[in-house]
């Protein structure tokens, strides 16, 4: 007697979760899309194409870049950007190896961009060295620890230690490349070593550099490696000790256009507007790049 | 009439609880928001004089009888020693534009400030330096950034309307017009003849500066200053301080700039991962039932590994399989399929961990059927699509539902493998759990404190959901087996198996 309304609620149901997946994918569609209406409308060249360009770009600059392509944007209507990946340059080009659609690869180091050119993803004629930055220790801020020089990070006041993961995070490399220059890591490319085992227990592993600088920040670890601009993006950290220059390999941050891009023309003309353009060499200097 | 007495106390019991709930857990979120709101806004003021007004932007400041103010402040804290069609100028920072202040924090100790000529000598601002300072401080205080704090520093300042100044090895040039339009504060160090002369011989003419420029030395020009700020000095009159809102009004400004995409998304993809691990899950428990012996066991555990295993692991093998260094995926892609990180692949994530919830449940639901029903089925010549449409489906509902609900959390719960398979674009596979992770990791720590609230009240109301519900369809039974065969009620313990497993009171 139950039954026959039993299975038709089980046919209702479905056709109701149905027409709220349609009603859902409907609406969210104009969303993803809506930066790019208001934005072609005016003054653009009536020949211009709508372009989407899609940049994958190493985490440091997850403020930066953003306010850069919104002065882009604002010279070229035609051209916006979607999906900006901000993670550890490592999982980067990792991620476009396993075949993720992009159109420029910003990393925080020429080994990085390396892999991606051995790898056959990058058209190497565009690759250009964008940025340079430094390399901290940073501290929470008002935290009392003092590190005056790279031998005061075997101090035993550090409980924990924050560094990127040196497989993936460049920051991570250079802080090992500066940790090998004192004995407490294994090799000198900063890459597939080990760390002093003592000094081992205290490293605490980081997926990108922002999250070295956020357990600092949260007070979880004492002190990390972090680049100079972080400290522009992450509030509660302050610089303790500015690592030597000369402790690691020059920090470069390396541009290069996709092989795939479908838009391989404008992606270049974006990598020279954020090197050329003055105004966004004034977001640069605000955030901490030194435009190369 | 009792039952009816009953549900009325029952329901009216619900609804208060569940407005309790509701309001113990909204408590913490205010009590959250209360403490970031301010912490972000007032964190940084504590350092200017209580006079000082600064604008919320940070770009102006105002102080109490002062007749000038301070806009476009901004701070530089990385110059480019980048050459300009050919010509190096040192090492540059922006200025704010030609009549913009400059205050160039040469060392730990020492900071050159150039004046405009008009501004120095129409606002009497010698007379002022210290409420300059004061503006300035508090300015510099704003800047989103703990490090080298003006207002932390013995800092002296020296005032200049020089265009040009030698300061010990490097010397100073302030608006250089270095493209049309665009104006900079320059470092360049001098060769040691020139600094021991001491003679500023491009006193007047910053242009000619460039052929002193050490263009070899890109290093040397930047050791010349720790950074740079620029501004602009107008009549106080003329400056609105906008401050920042408090209270409800930072609150309401909170949700209008919220990006509310990952709760669609997450409702989007488990959605659709409903409906294929409804059918699928179905379909399996049926097919599972209908084999015997050992593959039963393996074909088992087959369907409810990804239950027990971490989900990274299962977005592990889901990027091997589909991802383009193996040959399935590459043949899916020469076949127009692009699944890995797009939102097809969330979907696929949400289905594979959710699967087995939802496989489970039925199966637990078809085994604690009484068998002898579907043969009875039979000897009436039904059909065995019917006997799982019109008798095993609706007799095993409760459980199924219930699943289905399980399995629906699940699927909006997941982050491990869709962030394997799908990563994390916003509006497009950004879930609201992959969202608290990122935003928390980005230092958004108040976006992701929204989040967590809003997952637990959801997964809240869905447990809630699932015991109502469980409750009413025990209810019926009850009522209907009181009139069949009296107090026993087999369904009393259905919902409790829902997690126990398929081994049941058969």
């Amino acid at each position: 007697m139950k039954k026959k309304p039993m299975f038709l609620k089980v046919v209702v149901v479905m056709i109701s979760v149905f027409a709220l997946v349609f009603a859902l994918t409907a609406c969210s569609q104009p969303k993803a899309e809506e930066p790019a209406e208001p934005a072609s409308a005016p003054e653009s060249t009536p020949t211009a194409q709508p372009v989407t360009l899609q940049i994958f770009a190493a985490n440091s600059l997850e403020k930066a870049l953003p306010e850069v392509q919104k002065l882009y944007t604002a010279q070229h209507p035609e051209v916006t950007f979607t999906d900006s990946q901000f993670k550890a340059s490592g999982d980067l080009v990792e991620q476009i190896g396993a075949g993720a659609q992009a159109d420029i690869l910003i990393t925080a180091s020429a080994g990085s961009m390396d892999t991606a050119a051995e790898g056959g993803s990058i058209d190497e004629a565009t690759r250009i060295d964008m940025f340079g930055n430094d390399l901290v220790i940073v501290k929470a801020t008002g935290s009392d620890v003092t590190v005056s020089a790279l031998e005061d990070v075997k101090s035993d006041a550090f409980a924990k230690i924050a560094i990127g993961d040196a497989a993936t995070v460049p920051a991570g490399q250079y802080a090992n490349q500066a940790l090998n220059s004192i004995d407490l890591y294994t090799s000198d490319t900063g890459k597939d070593g080990e760390y002093d085992p003592a000094f081992g227990e205290k490293v605490v592993l980081a997926d990108k550099v922002g999250t070295a600088a956020n357990y600092v920040a949260t007070g979880d670890c004492q002190i990390g490696f972090v680049y100079t601009s972080d400290l522009y993006r992450y509030e509660g950290i302050e610089t303790a000790f500015t690592v030597p220059a000369d402790a690691h390999k020059a920090i470069l941050y390396p541009g290069a256009v996709l092989k795939d891009s479908k838009s391989a023309d404008v992606a270049k003309d974006f990598l020279n507007f954020c090197l050329t353009d003055p105004d966004a060499q004034r977001v640069w200097s605000q955030d901490g790049f030194e435009v190369l | 009439m009792p039952i009816t007495h009953g549900n009325i106390y029952r329901k009216a019991g619900m609804s208060a609880l569940l407005a309790a709930l509701c309001l113990i857990l909204m408590v913490p979120a205010v009590l959250a928001w209360a403490d970031f709101a301010p912490t972000q806004n007032s964190a940084p003021a504590n350092n200017p004089p209580a006079l000082v007004e600064v604008s919320r932007s940070g770009t102006e400041a105002r102080a109490d009888g002062v007749d000038f103010a301070l806009t476009g402040f901004e701070r530089f804290n990385e110059g480019t020693s980048r050459k300009y069609q050919g010509t190096s100028f040192g090492y540059r920072y922006p200025m704010s534009s030609q009549d913009a202040f400059v205050v160039m924090v040469i060392d730990e100790h020492n900071a050159l400030v150039y004046l405009p000529e008009t501004i120095a000598s129409e606002m009497v601002i010698s007379a002022a330096h210290s409420d300059f300072e004061a503006m300035l401080k508090a300015l510099d205080a704003q800047v989103f950034n703990a490090d080298t704090k003006l207002a932390d520093r013995d800092i002296s300042y020296e005032y200049t309307v020089e265009r040009s100044v030698v300061r010990g090895a490097y010397r100073y040039d302030f608006v250089v017009e270095v493209e049309p339009g665009y104006y900079y504060a320059t470092v360049t160090a001098v060769t040691a003849e020139t600094g021991t002369g001491g003679t500023p011989a491009n006193d007047t003419a910053p242009a000619n500066g460039e052929a002193l420029a050490s263009d070899a030395a890109p290093e040397k020009d930047r050791a010349g200053a720790l950074f740079c700020e620029s501004g602009l000095v107008v009549s106080a009159e003329n400056v609105l301080i906008e401050q920042a809102p408090t209270g409800f009004a930072a609150l309401r400004e909170f949700f209008t700039s919220l990006d509310l995409r990952p709760f669609w998304v997450s409702l989007k993809t488990s959605m659709v991962a409903m409906i294929f691990v409804f059918v699928l899950g179905l379909l399996a428990a049926q097919f599972s039932q209908g084999i015997s012996g050992r593959f039963k066991g393996v074909l088992d555990s087959l369907f409810t590994i990804p239950l027990v295993l971490p989900p990274t692991v299962c977005g592990f093998l889901l990027l091997i399989l589909f991802g383009k260094s193996t040959a399935v995926g590459r043949w899916l892609l020469n076949h127009g399929i692009e699944l890995i990180f797009s939102w097809p692949a969330a979907v696929l994530a949400a289905i594979v961990v959710s699967f087995p919830l939802m496989y489970r449940t039925a199966r637990g639901a078809f085994e604690s059927l009484d068998p002898s029903l579907g043969d009875a089925a039979r000897t009436l010549g039904w059909s065995e699509p019917r006997i799982f449409l019109k008798l095993t489906m609706p007799l095993a509902w409760p459980s199924i539902a219930a699943g289905t609900v399980l399995a629906f959390a699940r699927a909006m719960g997941e982050f491990g493998a869709t962030l394997f398979v799908a990563g994390s674009y916003p509006g497009v596979t950004q879930t609201m759990p992959i969202a608290i992770y990122f935003e928390w990791m980005g230092g958004h720590s108040n976006v992701a404190t929204f989040w967590v609230f809003v997952v637990i009240l959801f997964s809240f109301v869905v447990i809630l959901f699932v015991n109502w519900y469980a409750a009413h369809t025990q209810r019926y039974r009850r009522a209907s087996s009181d009139v069949e065969k009296g107090e026993t009620s087999p369904p009393a313990t259905r919902f409790a198996s829902l997690t126990a497993g398929p081994k049941e009171d058969t």
